[in-house]
């Protein structure tokens, strides 16, 4: 009998699911950092609703990519819904803890789905993935250098005010 | 009706009903409820998802009369399917052991595709 799935999409049913899934967390990380946008610059830190706000900008990327890809596969991508984005924050320090726990999470997806692409033996996902895992790296060190610099600074004082005026300055060097 | 000029094999057969590939037009043709419907092969693995997501349950506990029945109108068909809990049932056996026989016959052209590049 002819194949007429392999002549539809390349992609697995269990892998468009799993992108899918991504899709919709990356949207979600997008509104997310949008909403520390907002927080931040109602609180006063300038320069930290521009990061969010290009953070927010970067999420969309990523999703649009995983978008792209999984119909350019034939597949079929799924524009996702997004609930539970909140308003409020605690601090200005744990808004970058939630940044840093958004971003592990994020890696430790891709870590499945790169496990399944093995597992499934679809190679060429395997190889898409690859540009994620990398960038995780990225993300991760910057929130992990801004979250240092609460201690180094110290939020006393000026401390808050001199923190929001580095951030843009945190850059990985690779 | 199956297209007159059809190339068509059975895929899966139950009691209540079959589903058949026609290999000219691409499609896939499913004979339930007395009558035969084509799908694109997307359409028919969404189709398959819907009819998937009933909430049986929900038919079951809730005690009005419309309950007891569902409403499928798959897009790009002329069809309307009204389905009771047993004829959710039996579409959901036919459609489990189409997409079953759908994705080993796929395993097995790659299985020979694999053997005959191999030689
Ligand atoms: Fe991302
Ligand atoms: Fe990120």
């Amino acid at each position: 009998m002819k194949d007429l799935l392999r002549l539809k999409t390349s992609l697995n049913e269990e892998i468009e699911a799993i992108l899918n899934a991504q899709i919709k967390m990356e949207a979600h990380a997008s509104s997310v950092y949008l909403a520390m946008s907002a927080w931040c610059d109602d609180q006063g830190y300038d320069a930290s609703a521009t990061f969010f706000s290009e953070q927010s900008e970067e999420e969309r990327k990523h999703m649009m990519k995983l978008f792209n890809y999984v119909n350019d596969r034939g597949g079929k991508a799924i524009s996702p819904e997004i609930t539970n984005i909140p308003a409020d924050f605690e601090s200005f320090r744990s808004v970058f803890e939630e940044m840093l726990e958004q971003e592990m999470h994020v890696t430790q997806q891709f870590n499945i789905i790169a496990d399944k692409c093995i597992k499934l033996k679809d190679f060429v996902t395997f190889q898409f993935i690859q540009w994620f895992l990398e960038e995780q790296i990225e993300e991760e060190y910057v929130a992990r250098r801004i979250l240092e610099m609460f201690d180094v600074i110290g939020e006393e004082g000026m401390g808050r005010w001199e923190i929001d005026k580095h951030i843009p300055k945190v850059k990985y060097e690779g | 009706m199956v297209c007159p000029l059809a190339n068509f094999e059975e895929v899966f057969k139950t009691e209540h009903g079959a589903v058949y590939q026609c290999s000219r037009q691409n499609c896939y043709w499913l004979d339930f409820a007395g009558a035969t419907t084509a799908f694109k092969v997307n359409d028919f693995f969404n189709f398959k998802k819907r009819i998937d997501a009933i909430d049986l349950s929900a038919m079951i506990i809730d005690p009005s009369r419309t309950a007891d029945f569902t409403i499928v109108m798959p897009f790009r068909t002329p069809r309307c399917y009204v389905l009771d809990i047993n004829g959710v049932l039996n579409l959901r056996e036919l459609l489990d052991g189409a997409k079953f026989m759908i994705e080993l016959n796929s395993v097995v052209s790659a299985c020979l595709q694999v053997t005959s590049h191999g030689a």
